[in-house]
């Protein structure tokens, strides 16, 4: 086992008493190959992309850590299933981890400790290659037209669950009038259905909007955020005249916002037709 | 030829049901071997390139079956030799697994000639709301093996080992080498005097070593006496992933304590004492490290 003076030599030290809540998390946003981590003082951000129109960020705040060192702001990537296959090595069992980082070239390393056997110890060498240049997504916070819904998230993944799975387009409208908040599915052969949620529903939290918008989104791309939602206690749907949706899911049952997932999905061109 | 056994404990008639699901979970085939003390199934599926290695368990028949009598075809000859699906015995003892619904009395095992040779599972099964008991009768269709082809059937040997380590967390064990198997078709066994087994996967991605620390020695126990210098030196051997997990995911007995032998370069032996004299073992051939 490493003592306190080896730490030093780390660029990251985090240990973790529990993992069941990242395993889920980094679970959520297994959608790609690879993915990107940054430290630094305010926490760790783990980015998966898909193309150049999906991104997901796990936002990790330090709070949420047992013991939290970071040194600079180092940033490597890593395998993502890899990862996410190493902190299930002992199945349901819960853990203890320690996540290690000594610096550029250098793998991760993952010690896991099961808590009820304390005769078993893993470590896991986890290779790192150079970060992937990524895409910066931002909604324009001062813009009239940002809205923001606050929603439950076991209701709105109940929604989500009896939409039309065939469905080749989603379209999210959000309006200050009726219907509020609406979502309609496009299907291959002009099939359509839709689900109104009204602002004064008990699914919805917070209500937040000036102005109408409406966008469409792939199926598939919506699909991605599933896992995510399945597992969130809290959803936040925030979008802009734009059309660039970003949802926030909570991964955490307490009010603590210390570790969530930030979808970020760029919409469908309009197609007007005329 | 004659065979006939009778369980009358509960537990050893659940147990022995246990031990035929293990076994229909790891091959079509099983083989029973009966002699005069002890009583044989064995399952080998190595020539039919499955992922299931070889196992067998042995149970001394005196401890198991308070009736047990074989007579062999021959009086010069001191065993019988079945050959039978595994899944149909496993199905026929299912009866034996029966929770609170109903209660088993005992349990019969008879060969017998009906239109072809089978054993014939006789359950005494109550159920609660009569006092009469019934019958539940299985036969399960045999080969008789001819003495002459018994050399292809002969009860495996306990290769020599190194090294032999209790690791009692069978569960973690098997969850491990379950995840494993999406890292690398291979892993290692490193065992070492001081008690300490580490399981190593490696491949291109990652390099996962789970530590299992403080076990009970079983072996080298002469070690002191002279051959200092080899037992130092680690002991390891490879094997591969699949096999290893499907030995772990079939077993279907309650016990957290397993036995793994190592023979360097060669094999790792597992044994699961089921009870005393009653024990499960497989093989795990050695492959080539890839890495």
């Amino acid at each position: 086992m490493l003592t306190q003076s080896q730490y030093e030599n780390y660029k990251l030290v985090c240990r973790l008493e529990h993992m069941k809540a990242l395993y889920s998390s980094i679970k959520a946003i297994c959608f790609s190959d690879f993915g990107t981590l940054h430290a630094s003082e305010d926490g760790i951000l783990i980015t998966v992309e898909q193309g150049k129109s999906i991104q997901a960020t796990l936002c990790i705040a330090p709070a949420f850590f047992a013991e939290f060192k970071v040194d600079g702001t180092p940033s490597f990537s890593v395998k993502i299933n890899v990862l996410a296959e190493c902190l299930s090595l002992f199945g349901l069992s819960d853990c203890s981890i320690k996540i290690l980082y000594k610096g550029e070239g250098a793998p991760l390393l993952l010690l896991l400790e099961p808590h009820d056997d304390d005769q078993v110890s893993t470590e896991c060498s986890i290779k790192t290659t150079n970060v992937e240049e990524q895409i910066d997504y931002d909604l324009d916070a001062n813009s009239s037209s940002l809205n923001t819904i606050f929603m439950r998230g076991p209701d709105l993944s109940n929604i989500f669950h009896e939409l039309d799975k065939a469905a080749d387009e989603f379209e999210f409208t959000i309006s200050p009038l009726k219907p509020h908040f609406k979502i309609t599915t496009l299907g291959v052969m002009q099939a359509e259905s839709s689900v109104e949620v009204a602002k004064s529903s008990d699914m919805v939290i917070l209500f937040n909007c000036r102005a109408t918008t409406v966008a469409r989104y792939k199926s598939q791309q919506i699909k991605l955020t599933n896992k995510a939602m399945q597992v969130a206690s809290k959803v936040a749907i925030k979008t802009d005249g734009s059309g660039l949706l970003e949802m926030h899911f909570m991964m955490q049952c307490d009010d603590q916002e210390e570790l969530y997932v930030r979808f970020f999905i760029t919409p469908l061109l309009e197609v007007d037709g005329n | 030829m004659k065979f006939h056994a009778k369980m009358l404990d509960v537990l050893y008639m659940r147990e022995f049901q246990a031990i035929a699901a293990t076994l229909a979970k790891l091959a079509k085939e099983c083989v029973m071997l009966v002699a005069q003390e002890q009583m044989h199934l064995i399952v080998n599926e190595e020539h039919c390139s499955t992922s299931s290695p070889l196992v067998w368990v042995s149970i001394a028949s005196k401890d198991y079956f308070p009736e047990y009598q074989m007579t062999p075809a021959r009086p010069e000859h001191d065993l019988i030799v079945l050959v039978m699906s595994a899944m149909h015995l496993s199905r026929a003892l299912a009866v034996l697994r029966s929770g609170s619904s109903s209660s088993v009395h005992s349990c019969k095992l008879e060969l017998k000639q009906i239109q072809f040779p089978c054993i014939s599972v006789i359950a005494s099964v109550v159920s609660p709301n009569s006092s009469e008991p019934r019958e539940v009768v299985h036969d399960v269709p045999v080969t008789v093996v001819p003495p002459s082809d018994w050399s292809s059937y002969m009860l495996p040997k306990v290769p020599n080992t190194q090294i032999v380590l209790g690791v009692p967390s069978l569960r973690l064990l098997r969850s491990l080498i379950d995840k494993l198997k999406n890292i690398s078709p291979s892993f290692i066994f490193h065992g070492s005097t001081a008690g300490e087994l580490n399981l190593v996967a490696e491949s291109e991605m990652a390099t996962i070593t789970t530590r299992f620390s403080r076990l009970l020695l079983h072996k080298p126990d002469q070690g002191q006496s002279g051959a200092g210098a080899e037992t130092e030196s680690e002991i390891r051997c490879s094997v591969d992933t699949r096999k290893a997990s499907a030995f772990f995911n079939a077993l279907q007995l309650p016990n957290e304590e397993i036995m793994i032998g190592i023979d360097s370069e060669r094999c790792i032996c597992l044994q699961l004492d089921i009870r005393s004299n009653v024990v499960l073992h497989s093989i795990l051939p050695a492959v080539c490290a890839e890495i």
